[in-house]
């Protein structure tokens, strides 16, 4: 037991001092979130429309097919429903803008008002909506109207705009936790597999065997080392993500309690990996390859920049499986959501499986040189 | 001393090396060897690239099992107890680095830690000469300096035999004398010595007794004196008159004795 401790103050004391090593394992992942965050991929799709079409007459039938566009790429997704369900949809991130066509609309002596719903976390969206709407409603009163008379056109509806302020936090948020995910994986995998790979190659490893110690007394230390870094890591993306990207992240003690237990555990996870790799790659230059090999699908299959359930049915079915997979939905549903421990059960019971399995890999092919 | 009885107890035969067989798929690096160490003594272990003398050094250290044969440390089976020996023994691996980003007190201590012993680092570094880098890291360490921090490091539980795998290679002449000096110390305080070099003068100058081994075998085994008495009775002359100094001896004498790498 006394053996743990000196080696685990040992290996921080390393880690620490190895500046340009914490540079390089923070700044890569910063630049990918930056990028994509201020790029804003999840920017560009068909904002998604709720209508409550109060109306049900030929006129409001024609306005819906104007607001969907003709050609195979609709310019607004749209989908029926009641407003107090459709704002419940808004609200919850599901929509972008939702639409309230009167009772009554376009008939002759009326005017017309649409009661337009906007999320205000969703200006690009909103104001696509909006624009369409508009442009809409004036060709269809335009295409009714006997004789072409722009001031009556004009008169004849109204927008009438609103906005909330919903739960979505959009794709910066769905990539925050995401990418606190992404370098728990890479810091884990590539740490681990790097430093011992150097270890091993300098024979530190070997000399380390000459002593009366078990693999278990060098283990520990760096593990607890990488965990300690993992957390570290893990606040430190999450905070330049809601100072640089303005995502709002955890607010409550519990999914903090939440984020950080994952950080553990994820931790746990891809260390054990890592060291599985480096026990069973033959040679130093298998370790790399093999573990980019693992690292770089899993980044892409795992739900990090894009959710799971975009990826082919067959493929989601496997993928949803994998351990990224775990971690950066526990991440995202605590840091966007607030979810506390107990409604992590899946993600929890996921990761502990795999750490189990990938500790008892690790521990089988630990070799000392 | 207290410590140097506890060292001179028991046995007079500190290791006991008994048909010894070590093989690597099909190559035999050590081919049933026996051999004995006597308290205190330094013994060499010589021989060509491949001889086996590390795969021997190795096996005695706990680090490799040995196919068959036994092999006893201070009454201790190797075998069987490897965790045992290692924590009476101190060792040089032929091609062992420590922790870059470490520096040189924390490597000292942190070993002594793993032997479950509190050290003086400081001591143990100025017994090497190195407590001018005690402060230092390691990496930037002089080749020489590296091989007496591994001294150092090997001496922190107080062994019983020390096992040094070449431990002046590399090293310039100044420093190879340097480490004979260290070498006899380390030998005058009771610690039994085994060794392995290419170096015979080296040989000479620290032996007590050396094991010759070729292709995994021992082929001659006696005091570096009798083994040169030895091949001289067979009528062995030099081609040519060797003369009384050589050129190391004017490398020496041009750059002096003093340590270089400081
Ligand atoms: N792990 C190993 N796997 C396969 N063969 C090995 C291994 N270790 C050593 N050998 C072989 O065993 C033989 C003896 O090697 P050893 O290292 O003991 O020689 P040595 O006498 O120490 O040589 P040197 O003077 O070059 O250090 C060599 O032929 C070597 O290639
Ligand atoms: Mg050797």
């Amino acid at each position: 037991m006394s053996h743990y401790w000196p080696l685990t103050v040992i290996s921080m004391k390393m880690y620490f001092r190895n500046r340009q090593g914490i540079f390089w394992a923070l700044f890569f992942p910063f630049l990918i979130m930056i990028i994509f965050g201020l790029l804003d991929f999840g920017g560009f799709n068909a904002p998604d429309i709720g209508i409550d079409d109060r109306a049900g007459n030929s006129a409001s039938k024609s306005l819906i097919e104007k607001l969907q566009g003709s050609g195979d790429d609709p310019i607004l997704v749209i989908s029926r429903g009641i407003e107090s369900t459709l704002l419940a949809e808004l609200d919850d991130g599901d929509l972008d803008a939702v639409f309230v066509i009167p009772e009554g609309f376009a008939q002759p002596g009326r005017r017309s008002t649409v009661r337009v719903t906007t999320d205000a976390r969703k200006p690009q969206a909103s104001g696509v909506a909006v624009v369409v709407l508009s442009d809409s409603l004036e060709n269809l009163f335009q295409e009714m109207a006997t004789v072409p008379d722009e001031f009556l056109i004009g008169s004849r509806f109204d927008i009438d705009q609103a906005t909330i302020e919903g739960q979505d936090q959009g794709f910066k948020g769905f990539l925050v936790p995401g990418i606190a995910a992404m370098a728990i994986m890479q810091g884990g995998i590539f740490g681990v597999v790097f430093t011992l790979v150097r270890f091993r190659a300098q024979g530190v490893l070997r000399r380390l065997f000459a002593t009366p110690i078990s693999p278990a007394h060098f283990l520990v230390g760096q593990v607890i080392t990488r965990l300690t870094i993992s957390v570290l890591q893990a606040y430190i993306l999450l905070a330049v993500g809601a100072l640089v990207l303005g995502v709002s992240i955890g607010g409550s003690p519990a999914a903090w309690l939440s984020m950080t237990l994952l950080a553990v555990l994820g931790g746990a996870l891809f260390i054990s990996l890592g060291l599985a790799i480096s026990g069973m790659a033959k040679t130093e230059d298998v370790a790399a390859p093999v573990s980019n090999v693992i690292a770089l699908p899993m980044m892409f299959l795992s739900g990090v920049f894009f959710p799971v359930d975009s990826l082919p049915d067959t493929v989601a079915r496997v993928t949803q499986y994998l351990p990224l997979t775990y971690l950066a939905d526990g991440m995202r549903a605590a840091a966007l959501e607030g979810a506390g421990v107990t409604s992590l059960g899946p993600e929890f019971l996921g990761l502990a499986l795999w750490t189990a399995l990938m500790f008892i890999v690790a521990t089988r092919t630990f070799r000392w040189e | 001393m207290e410590q140097r009885v506890n060292k001179a107890a028991g046995n007079s035969y500190v290791i006991e090396v008994e048909n010894l067989v070590k093989r690597y798929d099909d190559l035999t690096a050590v081919n049933g060897i026996s051999f004995n160490v006597r308290r205190g003594e330094v013994f060499g272990l010589l021989g060509p690239n491949g001889a086996g003398k590390t795969t021997t050094v190795e096996i005695l250290e706990g680090m490799r099992k040995a196919d068959s044969g036994t092999a006893f440390i201070d009454g201790i089976d190797v075998g069987r107890q490897p965790k045992r020996v290692k924590s009476i023994i101190g060792v040089q691996l032929q091609s062992a680095q420590f922790f870059d980003h470490l520096k040189l007190t924390e490597i000292v201590s942190l070993f002594g830690t793993l032997y479950g012993k509190k050290v003086d680092a400081n001591d143990l570094l100025e017994r090497v000469n190195l407590e001018e880098k005690a402060g230092s890291y390691y990496a930037p360490l002089s080749g020489g300096q590296k091989q007496r921090l591994s001294i150092a490091v090997a001496l922190v539980n107080d062994p019983v035999v020390l096992f040094l795998d070449e431990p002046t290679t590399g090293l310039d002449p100044q420093a190879r004398r340097h480490m004979w000096q260290l070498i006899k110390s380390i030998q005058d305080e009771g610690t039994t010595v085994v060794l392995t070099t290419h170096y015979m003068e080296e040989a000479e100058e620290l032996c007590d007794r050396v094991a010759v081994m070729d292709s995994g075998s021992i082929i001659r085994m006696d005091t570096p004196d009798t083994l040169v008495e030895e091949l001289l009775a067979t009528g062995f002359t030099h081609d040519r008159q060797p003369k009384l100094a050589n050129l190391e001896d004017v490398f020496i004498s041009l750059t002096g004795r003093s340590l270089r790498d400081e």
